[in-house]
């Protein structure tokens, strides 16, 4: 019969709670003896960005529409059409979220 | 405990397994490839390893659990009685460093101060991208058995997928994405920061399964599951 995650650790927690308890030591002593450096660090974020036929795009952005295309025409070639189409749907919004967000950054930087 | 398992018997009872295994490895050796251009060997490491070491154990408590299984796959690994495809547990890292770095471009847009709060936005962000990408692949991959959900389960189900597989995305994309944007904004050395990073997987791992039981029990409490 299946359990849930949670009552699988509790039934193993003689080998969880070692590791656990180990981990959270040494990640409380690494925090405490580690000198922290004066570094003043930012974020190059210019650079995930490329032009294709002169338009710029997120490099990210690429990427999820390609898993997107690719799984899309994985659940069409399978015959499985309905749930395709929903769920295509909802995982368009974020690459519609980022083409808004940066559509309205750049009129804003014409403006 | 921990073991390695070559199966012989590639494809077995799956659909369309070879594409699916094909884009995963294409898109991780690209972002690995990429963020060692962009970042090098120890930043890679930070973004790719901690959620590889937690996925590995999660995944496995997962089929352990008997709630899922996978089959067809080629090389399978186990630490705590459940065996994953190695290619899932890649996935993963994908999926975070995906996730994580969109939610930091749509976040920089409209909060630009570099503090907790941003971290937690970029974070929350990140979660729901990737609860939308696998509201798209999880009834595929179940439909072409590329992992199978146990008819058993009860709760409300999206296209035979439990809902609570979804909240479990958010709760883990969600932490992962705090614990690494924490490390890789804290002033510690490099070499520093790659042990943390590791270390560190014990605290979020306790904090994902405890937030995540208590989401469960959430749901037994209302009736959801």
């Amino acid at each position: 019969m299946e359990k849930t995650v949670i009552q699988f650790i509790l039934e193993n927690i003689m080998l969880f709670l070692p590791v656990g308890i180990t981990g959270i030591v040494v990640t409380v002593i690494l925090f405490f003896i580690s000198k922290r450096e004066n570094i003043h660090e930012s974020e190059d974020l210019k650079s995930d960005f490329i032009t294709l036929f002169n338009i710029r795009l997120n490099i990210y952005v690429l990427v999820y529409l390609f898993i997107w295309i690719i799984i899309i025409i994985i659940g069409l070639s399978s015959n499985f059409i309905i749930p395709t189409i929903i769920g295509g749907i909802i995982a368009a919004i974020p690459l519609i979220l980022m083409t808004l967000i940066e559509l309205r950054t750049k009129n804003s930087k014409v403006l | 405990m921990f073991f390695i398992e070559i199966n012989q018997n590639f494809g077995e009872h799956t659909r369309l397994l070879a594409p699916f295994i094909g884009i995963i490895t294409i898109v991780w050796l690209f972002f690995i490839y990429y963020s060692h251009k962009k970042y090098g060997t120890k930043k890679t490491i930070i973004y790719f390893l901690p959620i590889i070491i937690a996925t590995l154990f999660i995944e496995s408590a997962g089929v352990a659990s008997g709630r899922y299984y996978y089959s067809g796959y080629i090389i399978y690994l186990s630490v705590v009685g459940g065996a994953v495809p190695l290619i899932i547990i890649l996935a993963w890292s994908v999926n975070l460093f995906l996730c994580m770095n969109m939610g930091k471009h749509f976040i920089s847009k409209i909060y630009q101060k570099r503090n907790y709060l941003q971290i937690i936005f970029i974070s929350i962000t990140a979660g729901l991208f990737g609860v939308c990408l696998d509201l798209l692949e999880d009834p595929i991959a179940h439909y072409n058995s590329w992992w199978i959900w146990e008819a058993s389960l009860n709760g409300i189900k999206f296209f035979e997928v439990p809902i609570l597989n979804f909240i479990g995305w958010f709760v883990l994309i969600f932490f992962m994405s705090i614990a690494t944007l924490l490390i890789e904004r804290s002033r510690f050395s490099e070499n520093r920061k790659v042990l943390l990073s590791i270390t560190s997987i014990s605290i979020t791992g306790t904090i994902i399964f405890v937030i995540h039981g208590l989401i469960v029990r959430l749901f037994e409490f209302t009736g959801l599951s």
